[in-house]
């Protein structure tokens, strides 16, 4: 079975067209025709970016290989599954600073970014937490990868030099379902990283100031 | 099992499931709107209970830590946007609702957005010489005075700097507050209640009157019978920790029973999300045109140090670029930078991303405030499910992408008589700006969905005023269309973006809105 990477192109009539080959069954799940049937949400909403890759993605395990596994919740979780939750922690430890490199910063999985991004969903609606949830398992998806960057696998069994190529295909990408993806992860991660007191001083943020012990006039 | 509470009280629903009680008013939202409501039914002698989502918090609680604050003071627990996640929505909700973490600006509307209401809106009777009395007691009571440059911090002096070197004539921002310590935390809850918000103002005075306040309490649906409104029915929310409220499949509920009517100050997106869901209303009406004051950020970096974190948030605006004749105008601001709304707007990840925050105390933020809903655009919709969830979509129209390109070149310009050494959009692929050689780099500039930061501070629109039922949903006085003895006092009737900050105007509207209802008996 032969996969190559889909790169889309928008045409002079707005139509995203498909240049790379694709198999049959590729086609009827993510044909260009498909594509522009969905707005932007209800591929999410439809599940249909998380269901027909994650059915594609079944049949192969090679595409699934690694599953967020290797961060372990210091918590209980509340919302997203320990899988989930291996997932997101392995986005935030590349959208954040980085180890080793980021000497004297503390980790996201110190600051524990992931379970406080469990906490924050759970009490959101059921349905942010759910469309979040299936977010994740669609970027984690072996055909993401091979989509957006050309190679299979999972995104937290790949390299992390991969792993950043990933996030900068949803960054750009000219879908704009996979753009509010990238925010959605981006911003969650570098909101609770950066609101951890841990880090003001390595932003030159010496933190709250002290408050006069008298209330205003 | 109804309640009779003691007047003058502030209840938490939590504390005593299963309530119902009676009053006269039932206003929803304790914000600018619902709180001045409350004062003025109450202070005339009506029974008045108002029902609050949020939670009460006090000058105590305000620890200035945004870890805290935006979950527990604002709308989602700061994560409200549309629904594509292109414009971030930062929107109170608490007793004092957007008052408790505005950044004090007060303006009176502009006359032009009066006009404009008058010619193409269908709107009677609302001109600045109407308001100006109710604008003159609001400002008497917020403690609203002149500007002061003393409130000026580096932020703001950058901004005003580079627009008196323009000649772009910039103006101390009036702001509602006594004592300020300008600590810079206003967007947090004031620690020690500097800021004159509905919660230490308006709200007192309701309670003072004999109102009752309950929080906690999410009004679900507005109930009516025969062409009344008889009542609000509110779902409890969960203590912390809990499940949260709507999936639980029977939630707790608290009845407001309302003798002689009900008033709706939820604010913009959450007012036309109740009446969708009370289906009230044609929905072709309520919820459409709604405006954000879409605001783009321009960031500077200086060879000296900021500190946009600390002083007053907004002290200096300049309205050069108000009116632009048949193209959108805009205004321009200043935004405090703390690390976690800063984290959020810069652009991009990992190594890049990092440096950016390593230099946030250099960092200074133009913002500049794009006026929507006095062209050709149409704003945005809110769309209610009737599981609770609320969505709002906001396309931002070709007439607004050209404001929004025509200000970031504007506000470079501006940084840069000001003194930066760099200059750098909040795009994903940031156009950095050194000399005024290198603004040509801004005319290729493209603006879309999530390829550059865009927030909104300013709800308006979704349930506007005006004479025409089937163009508006209230008429001139707040009094919805079908509904007799129903209104809605808070800024989702300004049938546009006022073109200035709104705190002011919802205030006075809310206050003559209020005379009225309390005249009709």
């Amino acid at each position: 079975m032969k996969y190559a990477a889909v790169v889309e192109r928008r045409t002079g009539s707005g139509r995203i067209r498909t240049t790379a080959p694709y198999t049959p069954s590729q086609s009827r799940a993510l044909s260009p025709a498909r594509l522009r049937q969905l707005s932007r949400r209800s591929l999410l909403k439809k599940g249909f970016a998380g269901g027909a890759i994650l059915l594609l993605g079944g049949s192969l395990a090679t595409f699934l290989r690694g599953g967020g596994r290797g961060r372990n919740p210091r918590q209980p979780l509340r919302l997203l599954t320990a899988k989930e939750y291996g997932i997101f922690a392995a986005v935030a430890a590349r959208v954040c600073p980085r180890q080793p490199e980021a000497v004297g910063w503390p980790s996201p999985d110190n600051l524990d970014c992931a379970g406080k991004v469990d906490q924050l969903l759970a009490e959101l609606h059921p349905q942010v937490g759910t469309e979040f949830r299936r977010l994740l398992h669609v970027f984690e998806n072996g055909l993401n990868g091979l989509f957006s960057v050309g190679q299979p696998g999972t995104f937290t069994a790949a390299s992390p030099e991969d792993q950043d190529r990933r996030l900068e295909a949803w960054r750009h990408s000219r879908v704009a379902l996979f753009r509010s993806g990238y925010q959605a992860m981006k911003r969650l991660a570098v909101a609770t990283y950066y609101s951890s007191p841990e880090t003001y001083a390595l932003v030159s943020y010496p933190g709250p100031p002290g408050v006069p012990l008298v209330k205003a006039p | 099992m109804k309640i009779a509470p003691a007047p003058g009280e502030i209840r938490d629903v939590r504390a005593e499931p299963n309530l119902a009680t009676e009053c006269d008013f039932c206003v929803v939202g304790s914000g600018a709107g619902g709180s001045m409501a409350a004062a003025v039914l109450a202070q005339a002698g009506a029974r008045v209970v108002v029902v609050e989502e949020g939670g009460h918090y006090t000058r105590k609680d305000f620890n200035m830590q945004e870890a805290w604050a935006y979950p527990a003071l604002y709308q989602e627990k700061g994560n409200r946007a549309t629904e594509d996640l292109a414009i971030t929505v930062l929107q109170g909700r608490a007793v004092g609702g957007g008052t408790t973490v505005n950044w004090t600006s007060s303006f009176r509307t502009p006359d032009r957005t009066f006009a404009l209401w008058a010619s193409r809106h269908g709107v009677v009777g609302l001109d600045s010489a109407t308001l100006a009395p109710h604008f003159a007691a609001v400002e008497e009571r917020l403690s609203i005075r002149e500007g002061n440059p003393d409130d000026v911090n580096a932020n703001n002096r950058k901004l005003l700097e580079g627009a008196r070197k323009l000649g772009w004539q910039p103006e101390l921002i009036r702001r509602s507050v006594k004592g300020c310590a300008r600590l810079g935390y206003c967007g947090m809850g004031c620690p020690i209640d500097a800021k004159q918000s509905a919660a230490i103002t308006y709200l007192p005075d309701a309670l003072a009157a004999g109102a009752v306040v309950f929080t906690n309490a999410r009004a679900k649906l507005v109930e009516s019978d025969r062409g009344r409104a008889t009542g609000v029915v509110c779902e409890v929310k969960d203590a912390p920790g809990a499940a949260p409220m709507a999936a639980a499949p029977a939630a707790r509920r608290f009845v407001v029973y309302a003798r002689r009517g009900v008033v709706l100050a939820g604010g913009a997106i959450n007012t036309p999300a109740l009446l969708q869901r009370s289906k009230i209303g044609s929905r072709s009406v309520v919820g459409r045109r709604t405006f954000l004051h879409p605001t783009v950020p321009l960031l500077a970096l200086y060879d000296e140090p900021i500190e946009g974190f600390y002083g007053a948030p907004q002290s200096v605006a300049c309205h050069h670029f108000a009116d632009r004749g048949d193209r959108v105008g805009y205004f321009l601001e200043t935004a405090p930078l703390h690390p976690m709304l800063s984290a959020v707007a810069f652009p991009g990840f990992g190594e890049g991303h990092q440096r950016m925050m390593a230099r946030l105390a250099h960092a200074q933020a133009t913002i500049a405030l794009l006026i929507d809903g006095h062209h050709d655009d149409e704003g945005g919709r809110v769309t209610a499910d009737i599981d609770g969830r609320i969505r709002l979509s906001y396309p931002l129209a070709p007439v607004l992408r050209e404001a929004a390109a025509d200000a970031i070149k504007n506000m470079a310009r501006l940084q840069l008589a000001a003194g930066a050494r760099e200059v750098m959009t909040l795009h994903e692929d940031a156009v950095v700006i050194r000399s005024e050689a290198d603004l040509a780099k801004l005319d290729g500039v493209v603006f879309g969905p999530n390829r550059h930061a865009l927030f909104s501070a300013h709800q308006m629109g979704g349930c506007r005023m005006g004479e025409d039922p089937k163009r508006a949903v209230v008429n001139s006085r707040g009094r919805h269309h079908e509904i007799q003895n129903l209104w809605v006092v808070d800024g989702s009737v300004f049938p546009t973006a006022l073109g200035v900050n709104p705190q002011l105007s919802i205030y006075a509207h809310a206050r003559l809105f209020a005379q009225a209802i309390a005249a009709a008996g």
